[in-house]
């Protein structure tokens, strides 16, 4: 609703509660879905508040043009792109000197991960498509990313996991939303961790900081990574994990009782005589692997 | 005991022999991709849950001729690049679209392969599968493959590669099979379920 | 881009299937496949649908800018309408440019609803002479499973019916408030049908599309007029097959129309 008089906006008041009533520490609701596109080796869908990203993977397949593949190590290609409709005023298709900044610093933060020495001459294609959007899209783009190529098979250290800190009001936030980081006193440092060793692979800051408030800034992110990375964890393991495989995988293989390899035995016809005799004998040169 | 892990998770911090997809750091084992452990193992490995095919020497493979040149031909084994056949181990004529199994003979730095050993397919259904998951459709000695050979009445050849070329029998059924053990490539007792489900489906 | 061998060796048995007259998924040759709509899915869209059309999957989202008329047209809004093949879709697709395909599918989307006069342009106006809306239709394709274009129909269609028009205060898009859903005056959609040998099918899946020889699309509304056609690819239709994909899809869309 427009008001009449400009009223100073309180962005943590005195309960320490934030616009949205998060706390100041608290990130918005988080939802990570792996596998979700058909045709891409890796996919993963990220909801985080109010944001929305697809992320796909393609390759590793050979890099093109070839004057760009390196002998050493696949190429690792980050596409970060917007829907025209995923921001309040419509967005040109045509990539920005944003898109194209994100794209990089993105790429390279995952490049730090996967483990690209495997797959020289080749290029491994990220494509990560905003939805929807509000404050907060490259650390979901790139959180989703990580579990789209985890779910895509390609070996890597660790999975990349990013969140923005900011500050509002003199506090210390976790994870602006649009209205945040229009406060007076903003800073907006979005930043990226394998957070088994804590290296840091993605950091951007926007505004004033202190060095004490950096320092701050930087441990609270390192609590919230470490509860986004659950989530990504989850969003992996969910389509494996289930009741059968839990009980069976506490029994070791030599406890469960021998079964017969085949229990169709006696419902079975003999078994044809191919017809096609030059065939068998290739089958059998085949099957022996 | 058996347990899923993911990229960066700890698979062991005890010293043990590493085995594939696994990495050594700070005294501790982890797992490079999303897989399954076997925590009593005397080795510390994980088996791939996704992932795709590379070749490797002595694999026996299914693939489509893509191209003909003037020494060989290049085929689509479905991996990363196309692998060359050189005409000199091709006794029967080949043309773009061919079906083939060969054998890999070489595999270089670049993951690029040469293959021979031809034989050629006419007809028939190719069937594709994540090829980590090849082992399972085979089984403990060949059982599995009995298993879905009996159940289906197909001729079954099997390439490492992920892909299957099936003639004759129930290739519809073939095709649903391959696609529970795909999904149930992890669970325990699949020979047995596949049994029971192509007993049950069969007209 | 390395072409996928499989999808030629496999398109061999369309072929063979629809000698006999059968597709391999069993469908009719005027059938759909199972369809799926969701409206609304997207907040700062102001109107937005996702289409799932077997496994083909298409996204459309609809946002309004105020622009200038056109002087000769002082008093008409107009929309812009585009569809993006995203890698997402199809490991074919790549990320530069729009291609010539992609540059296709929009226009012909565009035309089937411009043509048909289901938006009023008259209605769009906001200060004849100096300001109108423009709508901007933005589709992505998400899976790639043969028939974007009438995937992307749908989406389009389905985003405009939720639209909502922004409210205007002082020449300016007042942020949050609207003015009311845009209503349309008719509901075209868009059949595409793929000639294999001598017969026509409907909604294609990617498989099928692979084995075809000619593309055509006709646009229809509710009230039986034709908005658009298109024929597309190398090969070449009789016109028996043009009388027979408009009375397939007056027929069909009639029944797609039901689940917006």
């Amino acid at each position: 609703m427009a008001t009449e008089k400009e009223e100073k906006k309180v962005y943590v008041n005195k309960k320490g509660l934030r616009l949205d009533g998060r706390k100041i520490d608290e990130t918005r609701p988080i939802k990570i879905t792996a596998g979700v596109l058909k045709n891409a080796k890796g996919s993963c869908y990220l909801e985080w508040g109010q944001n929305k990203v697809l992320v796909s993977v393609q390759g590793p397949r050979e890099a093109l043009p070839k004057h760009t593949a390196n002998p050493l190590k696949a190429l690792l290609k980050f596409t970060y792109r917007m829907a025209a409709f995923s921001v309040p005023d419509r967005k040109n298709p045509k990539p920005g000197r944003r898109d194209i900044e994100i794209s990089k610093v993105c790429g390279e933060a995952l490049e730090k991960s996967v483990f690209l020495e495997k797959y020289p001459n080749s290029q491994i294609e990220v494509w990560a498509q905003i939805l929807d959007s509000n404050a907060g899209s490259r650390a979901a783009a790139l959180t989703a990313a990580s579990v789209a190529l985890a779910d895509a098979g390609i070996p890597m250290k660790d999975l990349v996991t990013s969140v923005a800190v900011g500050r509002a009001d003199g506090k210390i936030i976790v994870d602006l939303n649009k209205d945040e980081e229009d406060a007076p006193d903003a800073v907006d440092m979005p930043i990226a961790l394998m957070s088994n060793s804590k290296e840091i692979v993605l950091l951007q800051m926007d505004g004033l900081f202190s060095k004490k408030e950096f320092d701050e800034a930087f441990e609270v992110a390192v609590k919230s990574i470490e509860g986004i990375k659950k989530l990504q964890i989850k969003a992996l393991k969910e389509k494996y994990e289930s009741k059968e495989f839990e009980q069976a995988s506490k029994l070791s293989e030599k406890a469960l009782p021998k079964q017969p390899s085949n229990l169709l035995e006696k419902d079975l016809p003999k078994q044809k005589v191919d017809q096609k005799t030059g065939q068998k004998k290739e089958e059998k040169k085949a099957e022996v692997q | 005991m058996k347990k899923i892990v993911v990229p960066g998770e700890i698979v062991t911090e005890q010293r043990k022999r590493t085995g594939e997809h696994v990495y050594l750091q700070n005294g501790k084992i982890y797992s490079d991709v999303i897989g399954i452990t076997d925590t009593e193992s005397m080795n510390a490995s994980v088996v791939a849950l996704k992932g795709f095919y590379i070749p490797k020497e002595n694999d026996i493979v299914i693939g489509l001729i893509a191209q003909e040149l003037f020494s060989g031909f290049l085929v689509d084994i479905g991996s990363l690049y196309l692998s060359f056949l050189s005409k000199d181990s091709v006794r029967e004529p080949l043309k773009r679209g061919s079906i083939v199994s060969v054998k890999v003979i070489k595999v270089n730095e670049l993951n690029e392969a040469d293959v021979g050993d031809t034989r050629v397919f006419y007809g028939g259904e190719i069937f594709s599968i994540c090829s980590i998951k090849i082992p399972r459709v085979i089984g403990k000695n060949a059982s599995m493959l009995d298993a879905l050979k009996r159940g289906t009445n197909c001729n079954i050849i099997i390439g490492r590669n992920g892909r299957i070329w099936a003639k004759g029998g129930d290739t519809e059924l073939l095709f649903r099979a391959l696609k529970k053990i795909e999904k149930e490539a992890h669970m325990p007792n699949l020979t047995n379920k596949i049994g029971e489900f192509l007993a049950k489906e069969r007209k | 881009m390395q072409k996928d061998m499989l999808l030629d060796f496999k398109a061999e048995k369309v072929v063979t299937a629809l000698k006999e007259g059968k597709r391999l998924d069993a469908r009719k040759v005027d059938e759909y496949r199972e369809l799926k709509i969701e409206k609304d899915i997207y907040q700062n869209a102001e109107g937005s649908a996702k289409v799932t059309l077997g496994n083909t999957e298409v996204i459309a989202g609809v946002k309004f800018l105020l622009g200038t008329p056109y002087p000769d047209m002082p008093n008409e809004g107009t929309i812009s309408t585009g569809m993006e093949l995203i890698p997402l879709a199809s490991p074919y697709f790549e990320s530069g440019p729009p291609s010539t395909a992609s540059i296709e599918i929009s226009r012909v989307i565009d035309r089937g609803i411009r043509e048909s006069k289901a938006v009023d342009f008259e209605k769009l106006c906001v200060k004849q002479g100096e300001f109108v809306f423009i709508g901007f239709i933005d589709m992505y394709a998400i899976n790639h499973d043969g028939n974007l274009f009438d995937a992307g129909s749908i989406a389009a269609l389905a985003a405009l019916t939720e639209a909502k028009v922004p409210k205007v205060e002082d020449e300016k898009i007042v942020k949050g408030e609207y003015s009311g859903k845009l209503k349309l005056k008719r509901k075209p959609l868009l059949s595409t049908f793929s000639k294999i040998g001598n017969t026509m099918i409907l909604d294609s899946t990617l498989l099928e599309e692979t084995a075809a020889q000619a593309r055509f699309s006709v646009a229809t509304t509710e009230d039986n007029f034709v908005s658009a056609f298109q024929k597309g690819l190398s090969g070449s239709i009789k016109k028996d097959d043009v009388d027979n994909a408009i009375d397939v899809a007056f027929k069909t869309a009639k029944e797609i129309r039901k689940k917006l």
